[in-house]
């Protein structure tokens, strides 16, 4: 009989392990064991994505002064001093505009009846796997974060909750190939659904072959589904697909949320999705 | 403790450093892919730290390290990412044999080689973590992922692995001289 190597025989114990582990984590029966560790986590997240923000903030920070430095040289030594002296200063004042442009969301949206449901969340980490179009927020169940809500920042739609854990929730982005959000041409009133797509831009498919659709139109969610409330900024089209032997035509959009740029956003509590299909997202890519 | 001949194993002093010290390096390694690592975007995708450490470690200390490695690093990189989890897991575990066609290599210590796994990894991580996904009846876009995530994933990774394989190497190397226990 053929010896098996334990070499071997670690990596099909491992290996049968993790399928065991796909099998009750696709079934939702570890979520008390994820959310404990994400709890133990959310410090460690917290910390490093405050580093890789001051990181970033440098990285932009040295961008500008390269570009003061080439086109005024005089103030070169007052812009060095001036950033090093003022980064704190800066970090605190744009943190602090970001959190009132998202406490103006309701007061610029009067037709949201959001009034004291919303919740404003930091994000702790962005994209962690390429393959899975996400955020992690730093608030979760014990802040009465549920799946489903909706997330948006004053720019427009973010995304939904759709896991939570005590502590921290994570938020399936509209960019994601899994999502689909029915959305509606603002200037003729077309309806759609803007789904994501691996990689590149979002797009509105379903849109009838004889619509019109032109370059700069506003998406906006049309509520249809009970998912997400009505009137969301979705994005802009910036290209139209449209091919004769094809029952629908696309849109490209751009969101007009910057989602590499994601620091706070808001989650609507007092919206009540309609029961629909599981939380879970429904593809990768 | 037995193992499966019977004979105890007994954890020493130096195995348990051993094992604080990788816990370290792959929990650092996972917040750093969750948290830093994200903010550099090439397409669609950010470099995969995780995915170039366990197949440098692979080349340097061997499959099963690295099977070990790309197990506790992938679990940690499900939790934090969202994903089933188990599914980083199997993928990072699966990329470790890849390390046996540097066995013989003509490129010994030289970064080649490791940059070359790292670019043959790559997409198998990916392809294994979209076919994890179908299986689990999970709609997946393939070509799109794999031009527009796989593909400068792959570049990203490349740019990663001269920074890491000499680290690693430097920690294998305190390893062997008995500084350091794995």
């Amino acid at each position: 009989m053929t010896r098996v190597s334990g070499r071997t025989f670690l990596f099909f114990l491992l290996a049968a392990a993790c399928m065991a582990l796909l099998v009750l984590s696709s079934s939702d029966r570890l979520g008390p064991v994820e959310g404990a560790v994400m709890t133990a986590g959310r410090p460690f997240l917290i910390t490093f994505s405050g580093i890789g923000r001051q990181i970033t903030n440098l990285v932009n920070t040295a961008r500008d002064l390269a570009m003061l430095r080439a086109r005024n040289n005089q103030l070169q030594a007052v812009v060095d001093t001036l950033t090093i002296d003022n980064l704190r200063l800066k970090e605190i004042e744009a943190e602090n505009e970001r959190l009132r442009s998202l406490l103006r969301f309701a007061q610029l949206n009067p037709n949201y009846d959001f009034r004291g449901g919303q919740v404003i969340a930091r994000v702790i980490s962005k994209n962690p796997s390429n393959y899975l179009a996400s955020i992690t927020l730093d608030l979760g169940a014990e802040h009465g974060i549920k799946p489903g809500m909706p997330v948006v920042t004053e720019r427009g739609l973010v995304g939904r909750i759709y896991k939570v854990r005590p502590l921290s929730a994570t938020v399936l982005l509209i960019t994601d190939p899994s999502s689909g959000v029915p959305a509606l041409i603002q200037r003729n009133r077309l309806v759609g659904v803007v789904n994501g797509r691996a990689g590149s831009a979002p797009v509105m498919d379903y849109i009838p072959q004889d619509a019109e659709i032109t370059v700069g139109d506003l998406i906006i969610t049309s509520g249809l589904g009970g998912e997400f409330p009505k009137n969301l900024v979705i994005g802009q089209v910036v290209e139209v697909r449209q091919r004769d032997y094809e029952m629908f035509q696309q849109a490209m959009i751009r969101p007009t949320v910057n989602f590499d740029r994601l620091e706070f956003v808001q989650v609507i509590t007092n919206f009540q999705p309609l029961p629909g299909p599981p939380d879970e997202p429904d593809s990768v890519g | 403790m037995t193992n499966r001949t019977g004979r105890r194993i007994r954890l020493n002093r130096r195995d348990l450093t051993g094992v604080y010290l990788t816990a370290a390096v792959l929990t650092l390694a996972v917040l750093a892919q969750a948290t830093l690592l994200t903010r550099i975007r090439l397409g669609g995708a950010s470099p995969n730290l995780l995915l170039v450490i366990v197949v440098c470690w692979s080349l340097l200390r061997g499959q099963t390290d690295g099977v070990l490695w790309g197990f506790a690093g992938g679990l940690g990189l499900d939790l934090v990412a969202g994903l089933p989890l188990g599914a980083s897991a199997l993928a990072l575990m699966i990329t470790c044999p890849l390390t046996v066609l540097g066995k013989d290599s003509v490129f010994p210590g030289s970064l080649t080689l490791p940059a070359l796994l790292v670019l043959l990894a790559t997409p198998v991580f990916g392809w294994v973590i979209l076919l994890t996904k179908t299986v689990l009846g999970l709609p997946v876009e393939w070509l799109a992922s794999t031009l527009y995530i796989i593909g400068p994933e792959m570049a990203l990774n490349l740019a990663l692995t001269p920074v890491v394989y000499p680290a690693l190497r430097w920690l294998a190397q305190q390893a062997r001289a008995g500084q350091v226990g794995w």
